[in-house]
């Protein structure tokens, strides 16, 4: 029978986690009301779901050249990802879009 | 007139922007050791990304890296400050790293739980934030910090004001206005008001 080691199980773990912070991102840009709100959860939730898949496939890859290439990613991801959500909603608050207030229809 | 309209805010933010980074002409020129650590940073990204160690790639690396650092020797590390300097900067922004990251699974969970709530118990607001942040690392760090964080994103920002969306009008309230974490870490970090 195969066995997992630890740190497979760890890494699944990980994975694990990220999977379901992109789910919920998902869920969120349906969910909520308006392009600010939505830009929460794609925002947040994938920086983080990508963090920790990429975590995880480190992990599992153990300590090779292909690790340290992941974690520049994440590194990257890190940075350039709020980044461009907030470029986003830059374009959109100074377009004039109006952000939703509690109370309100669904745009 | 739309096209002026986009002009006169590119002219704006332009005006801002210059605010934290001004170097001159005449100290644009780096000192040798700080040619050298640039050099030394770009050819490790190489190793790293190349994977390669024979005679070849090292010599295209060491002429690639040599030309990157002479046209661009500037903007990995500032003229303005010393080597040192901004190695503690790097350090301490390095052991500030893990706090942040558990903030951040705090406010994803946060997230989360608001998004998949069959209510969803959301009260968005635009708060402003005036910080003391004067350079363009520390500005950029806390505006990318605050995207992250505690339920907020950074929409604008001009000098030391940020302007922000949170999703949750009480609890950024609270984190950005009262507690001020992230910004007293950060100004313990850069060296700079918060």
């Amino acid at each position: 029978m195969y066995i997992l080691s630890p740190l497979n199980i760890l890494a699944l773990v990980c994975i694990g986690i990220g999977l379901f912070f992109m789910v919920v991102g998902a869920v969120g840009l349906i969910r909520l009301p308006d392009f600010y709100t939505r830009a929460h959860a794609s925002g947040k939730c994938d920086t983080l779901g990508e963090g920790m898949m990429l975590i995880g496939f480190i992990l599992y890859e153990g300590m090779t050249l292909i690790s340290v290439k992941l974690l520049l990613l994440a590194i990257f991801i890190f940075i350039s990802s709020p980044t461009a959500v907030h470029a986003l909603v830059n374009v959109a608050h100074s377009r004039g879009v109006t952000p939703w207030k509690k109370g309100d229809e669904r745009q | 007139m739309k096209h002026r309209f986009i002009n006169n805010t590119l002219q704006s933010r332009r005006d801002d922007s210059c605010g934290g980074f001004e170097i001159s002409s005449e100290n644009r020129r780096s000192s040798p050791g700080k040619l050298i650590a640039t050099f030394t940073i770009l050819m490790i990204f190489w190793y790293i990304l190349s994977g390669y160690f024979d005679l070849f790639h090292i010599g295209a690396g060491i002429i690639c890296c040599g030309i990157v650092t002479l046209i661009s020797g500037d903007l990995i590390l500032r003229s303005d400050r010393s080597l040192i300097q901004s190695g503690r900067i790097f350090i301490r922004f390095i052991l500030f790293l893990p706090q942040l990251m558990v903030e951040i699974l705090i406010a994803n969970l946060d997230v989360a739980y608001r998004v998949l709530h069959p209510k969803m118990p959301i009260d968005p607001e635009i708060l402003t934030i005036d910080t003391g942040f004067s350079g363009d690392v520390p500005r950029t760090a806390f505006a990318n910090a605050m995207t992250l964080t505690p339920g907020t994103i950074t929409v604008d920002v001009r000098r030391g004001t940020f302007t922000v969306h949170a999703l949750v009008r009480e609890s950024a309230e609270e984190d950005l206005l009262r507690k001020r974490s992230i910004q007293k870490r950060l100004a313990d970090i850069f060296g700079e008001g918060p």
